[in-house]
């Protein structure tokens, strides 16, 4: 049957078409397409790589931003309560300090004020004895003859006054 | 394809009513299914079963004189106009050509009747006695056999002119034709050549953009192929043999598809034409066993089996090369059975129409839906096998290639996607 049986200038003919069709598209045709095509899926490639290996960098700095916030806050709230501490320290001790000082200006206060008093007391009782003098001077004079013993009852008086 | 379809079965009837000398009533489905699949030396048009676009006839007469003419001059159509209500039906007749050439006269015919049916050949007219002598031994064979009509059996070395009623003494010329198939085939050719050049051409331009549409689906056929398949199987060998492989995928594709469109650029039965699909497959054994390695060959003549299947008797050398031969052959007939029998159902179910119509009106616009429909099915699914034809013949190319050049490792994982 002629269906079956290859047509010779058919095989002849398709022999050529094929072989220059071939020969064309061997030479000009199918590398450029397939070095083209290489070349972007490379690219993209390529370009996929970068953006993940950006998104990784972006998600480190992040997270080492992160990092960083979480350390100055920890930094922060560690000051705040280190210069709490210090704050109570510092008026606990300006407090025992001022209090020391208190104490340390009344003991001196004290002492001076006892010893004012001593010596106001001295001075008041030389006065007193002064004036008791000069005026039981001047009253008994006229009525003592005798001035050691008055003075010396008197004193004995005085220190009896003095003893109250 | 609806209006493809149709036109199938339009010119159908009125071919058979014009060439059938016996079966004037009936619709010779055979010749009609073998007229499509076929040859032609002049291409069909439209809503015209005797006017064909005329191709050139390139021929050597048996003295080696070469002749190149138009196909139109084998064939003339005559217009009857019938008496009776005044139709006009038009016949496509044999014409003799004659051609002079050194003082020589050369004929040509296109025989009807002859061993040579249908394919150009030399004739030179025989005597009366001659004549009158066959003209007996064509009776006495329509007397033997019952069936056969006179004046169509064909006897051997003799051609049969239906116009004048003569024999004439034949030669069959070596014939290289510009056929229809030759033609559809230079057109397949220069559409792939055309596909791949515009991608180029893009890249050449665009550079690194990459194409949208018609140009994006080329690419993505071509990136199919060649990730999918050819760099899959092959590995980092191909590049080597990328272009040949994609040249056949596109071509074969481009043929195929060319094929099923049923005015002129397509309608020719390529794929589905046996000389296309040898010259494919010898291609691919040709490639296949030139770049043959050192393995590929010890393993057709010294194959690792027990000593005495190879050695007093080459065995399994022998069914190693009868596979060399066989796995090319499968891929030469599989395209070709595949892609024949798509456009024999096709015209078939257009002929049952024809054939139906015999049992009156109903029978005939019931199956004229009912064809056409199945029709239109089996032309879509035509288009899906043209791909998987393609596809598959690529891919077994690619195998048969890879088995030959693959190396020891690479070997087993190979014959393994064979299987």
């Amino acid at each position: 049957m002629e269906l079956f049986t290859p047509d010779f200038g058919l095989v002849f003919w398709m022999f050529v078409a094929f072989i220059l069709l071939f020969l064309v598209l061997a030479k000009w045709g199918w590398p450029v397409i397939l070095k083209s095509m290489d070349s972007r899926a490379d690219t993209i490639d390529k370009g996929v790589e970068y953006a993940r290996e950006a998104k990784e960098q972006l998600d480190n700095a992040r997270a080492e931003a992160q990092k960083y916030v979480e350390e100055a806050r920890e930094r922060q709230a560690e000051m705040l309560r280190d210069a709490a501490k210090m704050k109570s320290q510092i008026i606990e001790e300006a407090k025992k300090e001022a209090s020391a000082e208190a104490s340390k200006v009344m003991e001196a206060a004290k002492v001076s004020i006892e010893q004012s008093r001593k010596e106001a007391e001295l001075q008041f009782r030389n006065e007193v004895s002064k004036f008791s003098l000069d005026i039981a001077e001047k009253m008994v004079r006229k009525q003592l003859q005798d001035d050691k013993s008055q003075q010396e009852l008197v004193n004995k008086m005085l220190d009896e006054i003095e003893k109250n | 394809m609806l209006l493809a379809a149709l036109l199938i079965g339009f010119a159908a009837p009125a071919r058979a009513a014009g060439h059938g000398d016996s079966e004037k009533e009936g619709v010779d489905v055979k010749e009609i299914i073998f007229h499509h699949l076929g040859d032609g030396y002049g291409w069909e048009v439209p809503f015209s079963h005797v006017y064909r676009i005329p191709l050139p006839v390139i021929v050597r007469a048996q003295d080696g004189a070469w002749f190149c003419f138009s196909s139109s001059k084998l064939t003339y159509v005559t217009v009857e106009e019938d008496m009776a209500d005044g139709k006009k039906s038009e016949y496509l007749s044999q014409a003799i050509y004659t051609a002079e050439k050194n003082g020589k006269e050369y004929h040509f015919m296109l025989p009807h009747v002859s061993d040579n049916a249908g394919k150009v050949v030399q004739v030179w007219p025989l005597t009366d006695a001659e004549q009158a002598e066959l003209h007996a031994r064509a009776i006495a064979e329509t007397k033997a056999d019952p069936k056969k009509a006179e004046h169509s059996v064909a006897i051997s070395g003799y051609a049969y002119d239906a116009t004048t009623g003569k024999y004439f003494k034949e030669y069959r010329p070596l014939d290289f034709s510009i056929t229809k198939n030759v033609l559809a085939l230079l057109i397949a050719a220069v559409v792939v050549t055309a596909m791949v050049m515009s991608l180029v051409r893009y890249y050449r331009r665009k550079g690194m953009k990459a194409p949208r549409k018609g140009m994006g689906f080329m690419e993505m056929l071509v990136n199919f192929i060649y990730e999918g398949v050819i760099k899959n199987t092959l590995g980092p060998k191909a590049p080597k043999f990328a272009p040949f492989l994609l040249t056949c995928f596109f071509f074969i594709l481009v043929m195929n598809l060319l094929g099923l469109i049923v005015i002129f650029p397509g309608g020719a039965n390529l794929t589905g034409n046996i000389a296309v699909t040898l010259v494919l497959a010898v291609l691919v054994f040709i490639v296949t066993n030139i770049n043959g390695n050192k393995e590929y060959w010890k393993e057709i003549l010294w194959p690792d089996v027990p000593i005495w299947l190879k050695c007093p008797l080459p065995i399994m050398q022998m069914i190693e090369i009868f596979g060399m031969f066989t796995k090319p052959a499968a891929l030469c007939v599989r395209l070709f059975a595949n892609m024949m029998g798509g456009h024999m159902i096709v015209i078939t179910l257009t002929l049952l129409i024809f054939i139906f119509a015999a049992f009156g009106v109903a029978a005939t616009g019931g199956s004229v839906v009912i064809s056409v429909l199945f029709s239109i099915f089996m032309l879509a699914l035509d288009v899906l096998v043209s791909f998987i034809q393609a596809y598959v013949f690529t891919m077994l190319a690619t195998i048969f290639i890879s088995m030959a050049v693959a190396e020891h490792e690479h070997h087993d994982a190979s014959e393994h996607k064979a299987a």
